[in-house]
């Protein structure tokens, strides 16, 4: 798999959670990180009133040569951004897996705050565990 | 945690968890024989008559819970026990009580707040104790019944941790405990090791609560059945994360001295 | 032949008390305890707890059949796990009528126990609870 990094926005387009999977990264400051989502959630919600098919939802995928970002929204409005290998196959798969450690880990862990940072270990260690093996 | 002297003799009837029960034995008068019929009737039936005394205890032998309903229901259950205190007057009332001492909440001046939070953190682990002592009373009970005519109770040490360790740990968690070790330094302490306590393995401790171990609340429910067969003790759990189980628990069984004596005559 | 059956919990105190006569060979169930008597058949079931907290560790089985005597009275107990006592006080041996009849309020007991609202050592006031003890002592005793 050649998944670059995870992040996930809350609700009000906040960054709860950032991962980076590979090393060759460019290392953005976390400033920057912050508005760089707080971007996506804007140009989401735009583009889901801007689009030519009545009742679509907002941006899904966006490809370039380098790199494919995918963005799964939830019921709740939570926004999961996987980015990766242009010609990586399966991501619906692994999507869907982030989502269900998200939903084990974080949402069951009694000391985590809703819409706060995601500051789970058993988290950080499973999504590990999961991608690691097949980058 | 505070308790009645015993006496002398190991041979005393014990009261499990005082701070459980309230008041004392009160004299009763002669049996009438018309006692219960002069009781007003305050048993409310349900629209099919059917009371508890209907059920069957071994209907639900077989039946398995959802993790995650459970998961969630407990992290609640941990949330209410951090919660519980309603300010700083009702943890200096807890405080003034012998029973409930967290040590390092100061009788005056601005370092109150501080200690506030920690001495919340302190009483977390004594609630769930609470919390699962109840349990662990019942589920003696209950899985005693079920063993049928060839029930026996335990009246050894080693008795006892094995049916914690076997039959109650499989009634809960459908596996046996990992390990039983007994203390070296110590004489009375044993120590139950799970590599993977079920009811926290979706939990992670935040940094600065560290010596929190929400297994407390299965700590409550050993607690329980030790003290039921008259084996007083003190249960905590302690996280001792390795490479391969991070989530990795030791029960602390600590015995009072009369258990000892007692062990010793037989 | 009347008997007097008592559950005593974890602190020696009450729990629930009751007078039964046989049902056997033409008796009405009714217990015909002389009126002298009926008082000191507390303090004779209360005596026999001394003794049963003695023989309790010498044997693991939960039905210990006669524990005491009392001039022409005998006292059996039933040990719970959970350290309860339930203590029948009977003028005639019936060792294995007095066995069941004591599994069936064990059972009850535990049921009692899933209550959530009763806790360890509360008084058992429930009116089924007691017309099922009734019931089993008419069936067995």
């Amino acid at each position: 798999m050649g998944i670059l990094a995870i992040m996930v926005l809350n609700k009000a387009g906040g960054l709860i959670y950032q991962r980076d999977f590979n090393e060759g990264l460019k290392k953005l400051s976390s400033n920057d990180y912050l508005v760089l989502a707080g971007t996506f959630h804007g140009v989401h919600a735009i583009t889901s009133r801007v689009s030519p098919v009545p009742g679509s939802g907002g941006l899904e995928i966006m490809e370039s040569e380098h790199f494919r970002m995918q963005c799964f929204q939830t019921l709740t409005g939570t926004k999961f951004l996987i980015f990766a290998q242009p010609h990586q196959p399966n991501i619906d798969v692994i999507v869907k897996r982030v989502y269900e450690l998200y939903a084990d880990y974080v949402m069951k862990n009694p000391f985590y705050q809703i819409e706060m940072p995601i500051r789970c270990e058993a988290f950080d260690r499973n999504l590990l565990a999961y991608i690691q093996p097949r980058q | 945690m505070q308790r009645q002297d015993p006496l002398q003799s190991p041979f005393v009837p014990f009261s499990p968890n005082p701070s459980l029960q309230q008041g004392t034995p009160t004299a009763t008068a002669p049996l009438k024989h018309s006692l219960t019929a002069s009781q007003s009737s305050n048993l409310r039936y349900s629209s099919s008559r059917k009371s508890i005394y209907d059920r069957h205890l071994n209907r639900t032998q077989r039946s398995e819970l959802s993790k995650s309903s459970f998961a969630f229901l407990f992290g609640e259950m941990v949330q209410y026990a951090q919660k519980r205190v309603s300010g700083i007057q009702d943890l200096e009332k807890k405080s003034a009580t012998p029973s409930f001492v967290p040590t390092h909440v100061s009788p005056a001046g601005p370092r109150h707040l501080k200690s506030l939070s920690e001495a919340i953190h302190s009483l977390t682990p004594r609630r769930l104790n609470l919390h699962g002592y109840t349990i662990g009373q019942r589920l003696l009970e209950l899985l005693l019944w079920r063993d049928g005519r060839s029930a026996k109770r335990e009246t050894r040490i080693l008795g006892i941790l094995q049916f914690i360790t076997t039959t109650l740990y499989r009634s809960i968690f459908n596996k046996p405990a990992d390990a039983l070790e007994k203390s070296r330094d110590n004489e009375d302490e044993y120590m139950l090791i799970d590599n993977d306590p079920m009811v926290s393995s979706y939990i992670s401790i935040p940094k600065e609560m560290s010596q929190l171990n929400c297994a407390a609340f299965v700590a409550g429910i050993i607690e329980a059945v030790l003290d039921g067969c008259l084996f007083p003790s003190r249960v905590t759990a302690h996280s001792v994360p390795t490479e391969q189980f991070p989530g990795k628990t030791v029960f602390l069984i600590k015995f009072d001295e009369s258990v000892l004596e007692r062990e010793a005559v037989l | 032949m009347s008997f007097y059956f008592a559950i005593v919990g974890t602190k020696d105190n009450p729990l629930y008390e009751a007078e039964f006569g046989t049902s056997k060979q033409g008796g009405d169930g009714v217990a015909r305890f002389r009126e002298e008597q009926r008082p000191m058949n507390q303090f004779i079931v209360h005596s026999s707890l001394d003794i049963i907290e003695e023989v309790q560790w010498a044997s693991s089985t939960m039905y210990m059949k006669c524990v005491d005597r009392f001039n022409n009275l005998f006292v059996s107990c039933f040990l719970t796990a959970g350290n309860i006592k339930f203590l029948l006080l009977h003028d005639t041996k019936a060792d294995d009528a007095i066995r069941q009849f004591f599994t069936d309020v064990y059972e009850l007991y535990a049921k009692t126990l899933m209550n959530p609202f009763y806790e360890i050592d509360m008084k058992v006031t429930s009116i089924v609870f007691d017309s099922r003890v009734r019931g089993a002592a008419k069936k067995y005793l």
